[in-house]
């Protein structure tokens, strides 16, 4: 306001107002005992467990859901070629455990195959 | 699951102006098991809810239930709070806004505001003059306001937020922010002449 002029009643009453906006800024509310306390019981019981910290970071070592699918995926491939190869691959699991997963087996002057479904007769 | 319309879309304007919110990077390590967090969460944000809360509402057991159960609900949404979608504080604000207004209106439909405000004009301003002491001029102002023109009144000039964030926090826009914190200002200077009439004040 330029000198000379003088204060009307709103204006005293806006400038009193900026000043109460003032105090209240400068001023906050005191919390009541307790809500603190409370607020944070609130969230510890409704953390995530600790736990699913290291589950999200070894998750996220193998690439995330994506990676750990592909991973699901191989490793399935890879037992199910163990026990069953193609007949190019070498048995190494039967060589291991000890028998040929083999279905022309001789029997006592006959052959088995297809199950038995079709046993020659002697 | 969570009602993702509880999640304020943000302006432009207002992802520029907050571009890092602290407060979210906090929220997520909360929700990875951080204990730490919860309590720096609780000691920025708890306080600035309640004394939002207890200008609007004028009343401590209620603004304390308002902040506590805003921070439950932020507890809540922790583990699905996507950063960047909103400021932490600013939605918080607006649950507090929203629950404020509730409150207000609950009150005025089962007619609890009366126990505090006797009907009779003469025992008021008795009252008022025993009150004024011990309840500061501003709040007995605050008191006498529409609901809206007071949240955007304390908003903007006890909490100290921008129009634009205002307007996030009160699902309006900036110009009815603007009109409403104009039309508050004129209405608590109308209210304070009003209090001085009552009390005899003498400024000088």
């Amino acid at each position: 306001m330029p000198w000379g002029m003088t204060m009307t009643d709103d204006d005293k009453i806006n400038t009193e107002l900026d000043t109460l906006f003032q105090q209240a800024r400068a001023a906050p509310a005191q919390m009541p005992e307790g809500l603190m306390a409370r607020v944070l019981a609130d969230a510890d019981a409704l953390q995530p467990a600790a736990v699913r910290l290291r589950w999200q970071v070894l998750l996220r070592a193998l690439g995330g859901a994506p990676g750990v699918g592909g991973l699901i995926t191989a490793g399935c491939f890879g037992f199910w070629l163990g026990v069953a190869p193609p007949a190019s691959l070498p048995d190494l699991a039967g060589t291991v455990l000890g028998f040929e997963a083999t279905l022309d087996a001789e029997i006592e002057g006959g052959t088995l195959t297809a199950f038995g479904w079709d046993i020659e007769e002697s | 699951m969570m009602d993702m319309s509880n999640f304020p879309q943000t302006g432009a304007s207002h992802t520029a102006a907050h571009g890092d919110d602290a407060e979210a990077a906090l929220l997520q390590r909360y929700a990875q098991g951080d204990a730490a967090a919860a309590r720096l969460l609780a000691a920025t944000l708890t306080p600035r809810l309640y004394g939002h809360a207890l200008r609007v509402l004028g009343d401590r057991a209620e603004a304390e239930d308002v902040a506590q159960e805003a921070m439950l609900k932020l507890w809540k949404v922790a583990p699905e709070w996507r950063s960047g979608e909103a400021r932490v504080s600013t939605w918080l604000y607006r649950v507090v806004a929203n629950r404020c207004i509730d409150r207000l209106r609950k009150r005025r439909s089962t007619g609890l505001d009366e126990i505090d405000e006797p009907a009779d004009p003469a025992v008021s301003v008795e009252r008022r003059i025993l009150d004024a002491a011990r309840l500061d001029a501003l709040q007995q102002a605050l008191d006498q306001l529409p609901d809206r023109q007071k949240q955007a009144v304390v908003l903007r000039h006890i909490d100290g937020l921008a129009n634009p964030e205002i307007a996030v926090i009160l699902e309006t826009g900036v110009a009815a922010v603007e009109s409403l914190t104009a039309r508050g200002k004129r209405a608590l200077t109308q209210a304070l002449a009003g209090q001085k009439d009552a009390l005899g004040y003498d400024d000088d």
